[in-house]
Formats: structure tokens, C-alpha cells, sequence
């Protein structure tokens, strides 16, 4: 044991030296290389002088996308939602592992591989309408749902946002992050927390969410069949799916 | 005819006074800084002309440390997204707690969906449409653009949220990162927020008065939300602006009213910077600064917050000894006495006391002999 531990002190000094003559010749390549290589042997100097095995990385690299992640969370959810929303829910129940920066892109690669080549993927991640047939900003919705959940009328971020609280509050989970996130969202309805500290009753979040819904349920539903009526007669496949062109972004593309 | 020639000339002698270089367009804050020192001669002309104060400044050798740090702006970004999100969710539960906002009322629009030059146009027609009939309206407009005229240029402005109540008012609400702590904020970050939002509100105002509604349909109350308790929970106030309104009102009358203000003025002065070809400013600073000095300025403390020309103006008034350097309430109390110097001559009596002059003496000399007292 204490040869290996030598060994590898002897390794850790000469690293050290190539690492200060690495700086010294301006090698910035052979110095991250060699530096990358120090690290690792002190990783495994500290792993052997506390007895442990040496870990292999901290973290293994997520099996599952960004794109699928953010299609679970939305599936979960059921209806259009923030990419802050989605992140939160994704890491609460899912095991996500997304962060919101990795989300800005997402939309519109998804626009250009849709068309590259029209319906080529299962489903798209995609814009939610507004009531001009533009994009939402900052609204994610998902091509499987029915137009009529895609588009958003002026009651819809409510509609959409009690929705998300059913949803998240029909999940069953003992992640403190999921008790949190339901905490934060029971907060903003009307009568869904008790009052006292702690984690809000899912039930309660759930009865009181539907008895607000059921105040905007007609209008919005109105609406929103009023708009997926003027999408569908006015546009087309990807315009349904990723929205009007704004008419700044129809100048920009003339002038280039 | 006279009146629009004198308005010809007025708009020429600003231009002079600024001089070669483009006028700088005025955002919120720098119209809600004008509210914060309404008595400055100086400040007046300035504004009114356009003139880069920044850059006046910094050629001066007086540069002011403005700028907000990143990590406030990201700070200041990072609460305000918490606010809106999820269709202004947090909002509305505060709307609801403070203004009893009703449980249907939730419409929410965001006007930047329309794409940036159609937001003012976009503002407008739903304004409109929410004047005319409150009852299928809107509840909340995000984003919106509102235009403000200052002295012949258009401000364009921003402000957080427009909120519709049911009541048929609107109210601003004004989204700012600073603390509330145990239900104190404060003060100075709240005086600036409320002038901040008074700017607002008159930009509302006059919009709905070009459409022909009632302007008073915007509330004077405005809505400041900012985190309370080190947690980044949200909680909101009602804050009153008429003071600020009236302050901003006045402000802005006087610089459209500016010829009186150039009929002061020596022909010859201009605060032109005269940039080079690179944009740097060529101008002798010496010239430049006596150009300043023939305006009077009125300094306080306070503009160190506020306006950009601040440090010039202090250094100007400590060579004066005036008392302004020792804030409003300081010079106020010494009305009458002008500088530094002379209240100290009348406190330890080696200068007599002018005409209207004795009662202030009188109450210097006392808080010499207290100080005194104390000292020994």
C-alpha cells in the first residue's frame, strides 16, 4: 500500500515540475494536459490514503437528452409551460438534469430539423401561439397536443399555469424539491395553502386549483377554440407548429 | 406668428447650446431624475438641450461612478422574471391581496408578442380597447412601450407591468430589486422608484388622454413590488405619487417653457463638446467648465444619486463654501446664509448679522456655545 503511495508522490512531484516547465515554454496544450493528469493522480492519492476506492465521474453523463427531458416534463404537465417550469419539474420528478440556458436553443433547432424534413421526428418541441398567430416567447407546448392546447388567449397562462399545479400536484413524490415546488406554486391560488408552515395537502392544491379553473374554464376554452380555428385556416405546417413570422422577423429575412 | 418664431428660436439656441453632437434621446430614469432636483438652472438647460451629460462629465475629469453593477442587473432580472412568471402568477396573488383584485380577472397579454417596432402602436390599441369597455378587457399588459414627450423629443419607456383592475383603473406596477425588511425599505430607493413610477403614470395618462378617455383612469397609486425579508419572496405596496407627478409635471412645463431660462443666458455659450473625428471631445476643458460655471447650478447630496454632472457640481460648491454641500434640510434651516463661511463667521460672531439675519444668528451663536460647552 505504502509503495503505491509513494509511487505515486514521486508521480505527483514530476507532474508538478512538467506542469511549471510546461508554463514556462508557453505550452498552454501540454500544461492542461499534464495538469488534467496531476489531478487525477492526487484524486487517486487521496482515494488511496483515506481508503477508498477512486470514484469514477461524479457525474455520469445523462442517458437521456435535453429534448427528451423537456418532453417528459411537458407531458407531465400537460399544458404550455416556461422553460423555468419545466426545468423544475423535470429535476423534481424525472431526475432531470437540465439547466434553463440549455433550453434557448432548443426551439429553434427544432424548427429547422422540422423544416429540413416536415414531421421526420415523433414530436417537436414547440412554440405556443398567441392570439396574432406568433410565437410565445418563452412558452414551450408540444406538436402531439390538439391545437386548441397549443394556442394561449388572454386567460390561458392562468388556465395553463392551474393546470401545471393539478398535474404537479397529482404526482406522487418524496423529493423535497417536488414538496417544494408545489409549496411555491399552491402559493398563488387562492385557498390552496393552509396557512400553517409545511407542505401544502396535494388534495387541497388540486380542489382549489379546479374551483379557480372553473372560473376561466369556458372563456378560455372559447378562446382558444376561437384561435386554433384561425390557425388552422391560415396557416401553415410550420407556422401551426412554431408560429407566425412577426413582421420584424420578415423584414430581417428580406434584407439578408 | 411671433409665437412660432420664438419657438424656432428657441429650438435653435438648444441647438447651439448643445452644440455639434446628435441629441441623446431620455429614458425613464433619466425623466424620473429630473424630478429630483426640479430647482437646477443647469440641469434644465441640459436636458432640454440633449446634451450628453455622461460624456460632458467624463471630459471634465469629473466622471460619475453610474452604471449599475452586472450582478444588480442580473439581480434586478433574475426577480423580476420570478414575478411574471407562470402569466404573472405571484402578481396576481398579490393583486389579489392588496387591490382585491377579483378571481376572474387574470387576462394577460403580453405586448412584445407583436414584435419590437409595433409595441408602442400594439400599447395603444389595447389601452384603448380596455378604456372603452372594462368589461371583456384585459387584467394585465407585460411589456408594453408608452411615449413621453421632453422638450420636442420622444421618450420612449418601459415600464414593468401595466396592471387593469376592475374598478376601470390602471395601475403601474413597478418591479425593483431592493429590500424590504420588516416592512422597511429604504428610503432613497423607494423616493427613486416612486419618481420612476410617476413618469409612468403620466406617460399613461397622456396616452389615454390622446385617445379622448378620462386620464384620471390611472391610478396616482402605483404598485411596488420588491423581495421581502433577505428571501426572494415578493411583496408588494401601494405607494402614492402625486407629490412625484406633480414635481415631474412642473418639470417638464419648465423645459419646454426654456426660453426664459435662455434669455439669460450670454449669446455666445455653448456646452458643444466639439468631438474629433474618433468622437472624442476636443474642447478645452478649461472653456468648457467656465461655459458650466455661467449657468447656476443648485447641488444637493442628493444628486449624487441622480444626475450625472454631479461631482462637478459638488467640487464647484465646495470652492464656493456653499451650504448646499450639507443637504436640503441643512440649507433650508441656514435660509438666508449662503456659504459655509459666513454662517461660521456669524456662529462665533466675527461677522455681524445682515438685515433679516438675526434670528439665524442668534440660533448659530447658541449652537456654538453648546458646542463649545460639550467640547471642554
Amino acid at each position: 500500500m505504502s509503495d503505491r503511495l509513494d509511487d505515486l508522490e514521486r508521480r505527483i512531484d514530476a507532474l508538478r515540475a512538467g506542469v511549471r516547465k510546461a508554463m514556462r515554454d508557453r505550452d498552454g496544450a501540454a500544461a492542461r494536459v499534464l495538469r488534467a493528469e496531476l489531478r487525477s493522480a492526487e484524486r487517486d492519492w487521496d482515494a488511496l490514503v483515506s481508503g477508498e476506492q477512486p470514484k469514477a465521474a461524479p457525474e455520469p453523463p445523462p442517458l437521456v437528452t435535453v429534448r427528451e427531458q423537456v418532453h417528459q416534463g411537458l407531458r407531465l404537465l400537460g399544458a404550455t409551460a416556461q422553460p423555468r417550469l419545466i426545468v423544475a419539474v423535470s429535476e423534481a420528478f424525472l431526475g432531470g438534469t437540465i439547466r434553463s440556458a440549455q433550453l434557448t436553443s432548443l426551439r429553434r433547432d427544432e424548427e429547422r430539423s422540422f423544416r429540413s424534413s416536415p414531421y421526420g421526428r415523433p414530436y417537436y418541441l414547440c412554440a405556443a401561439l398567441t392570439d396574432r398567430l406568433s410565437p410565445g416567447r418563452g412558452l414551450l407546448a408540444l406538436s402531439s397536443w390538439p391545437l386548441e392546447r397549443r394556442v394561449v388567449g388572454p386567460l390561458s397562462p392562468r388556465v395553463d399555469f392551474l393546470t401545471c399545479a393539478i398535474a404537479v400536484a397529482s404526482q406522487k413524490s418524496e423529493d423535497e424539491r417536488a414538496a417544494r415546488l408545489l409549496g411555491r406554486m399552491a402559493r398563488n391560488i387562492p385557498g390552496a395553502s393552509s396557512g400553517a408552515l409545511g407542505p401544502p395537502h396535494p388534495e387541497r392544491v388540486i380542489e382549489a386549483a379546479r374551483a379557480e379553473l372553473a372560473v376561466h374554464a369556458e372563456r378560455d376554452t372559447r378562446d382558444r377554440a376561437e384561435l386554433a380555428r384561425r390557425a388552422a385556416a391560415q396557416l401553415d405546417d410550420a407556422a401551426r407548429l412554431f408560429g407566425a413570422a412577426t413582421l420584424s422577423t420578415i423584414k430581417k429575412e428580406y434584407v439578408t | 406668428m411671433s409665437g412660432l418664431k420664438r419657438e424656432g428660436d428657441t429650438v435653435q439656441r438648444l441647438d447651439a447650446l448643445r452644440g455639434t453632437t446628435p441629441p441623446r434621446p431620455h429614458d425613464a430614469r433619466a425623466i424620473a431624475a429630473l424630478a429630483a432636483n426640479p430647482g437646477c438652472t443647469r440641469r434644465a438647460l441640459m436636458d432640454g438641450a440633449g446634451v450628453d451629460k455622461d460624456a460632458a462629465a467624463r471630459h471634465l475629469g469629473f466622471p460619475a461612478p453610474f452604471g449599475q453593477s452586472p450582478f444588480a442587473i442580473t439581480r434586478g432580472n433574475v426577480f423580476e422574471s420570478l414575478v411574471k412568471a407562470d402569466g404573472c402568477a405571484e402578481l396576481l396573488r398579490m393583486l389579489r391581496e392588496l387591490l382585491g383584485l377579483p378571481i376572474a380577472e387574470v387576462a394577460y397579454h403580453d405586448v412584445e408578442n407583436v414584435g419590437a417596432h409595433l409595441r408602442h402602436a400594439h400599447t395603444r390599441a389595447l389601452i384603448d380597447r380596455a378604456a372603452r369597455d372594462a368589461q371583456d378587457a384585459g387584467t394585465l399588459y407585460d411589456h408594453p412601450l408608452l411615449t413621453l414627450q421632453i422638450a420636442g423629443h420622444t421618450a420612449y419607456l418601459e415600464p414593468d407591468v401595466v396592471a387593469f383592475q376592475l374598478g376601470g383603473r390602471f395601475h403601474i406596477v413597478e418591479i425593483k430589486s431592493f429590500a424590504v425588511i420588516d416592512g422597511q425599505a429604504d428610503p432613497a430607493a423607494v423616493a427613486a422608484a416612486a419618481r420612476q413610477a410617476a413618469v409612468y403614470v403620466l406617460a399613461l395618462r397622456t396616452l389615454l388622454e390622446d385617445l379622448g378617455h378620462d386620464p384620471l383612469k390611472v391610478s396616482h397609486e402605483v404598485v411596488l413590488v420588491c423581495p421581502e425579508n433577505f428571501a426572494n419572496r415578493p411583496v408588494a405596496t401601494l405607494v402614492d405619487v402625486r407629490r412625484q407627478l406633480a414635481v415631474l409635471r412642473r418639470q417638464l412645463t419648465r423645459m419646454t417653457t426654456l426660453d426664459r431660462l435662455l434669455a439669460d443666458l450670454p449669446d455666445d455659450l455653448t456646452f458643444d463638446l466639439r468631438p474629433g473625428e474618433d468622437g472624442r471631445p476636443t474642447r478645452p476643458v478649461a472653456e468648457l467648465a467656465d461655459a458650466l460655471h455661467r449657468t447656476t447650478a443648485r447641488y444637493a447630496p442628493d444628486c449624487l444619486s441622480t444626475c450625472d454632472l454631479c461631482f462637478f457640481c459638488r467640487d464647484e460648491a465646495r470652492q464656493e463654501g456653499a451650504s448646499d454641500l450639507l443637504g436640503r434640510q441643512v440649507r433650508d434651516e441656514l435660509g438666508g446664509v449662503a456659504s459655509v463661511a459666513e454662517a461660521l463667521g456669524l456662529a462665533d460672531g466675527v461677522r455681524d448679522p445682515a438685515e433679516g439675519q438675526e434670528e439665524i444668528a442668534r440660533l448659530l451663536r447658541n449652537a456654538e456655545r453648546l458646542r463649545r460647552e460639550c467640547l471642554t
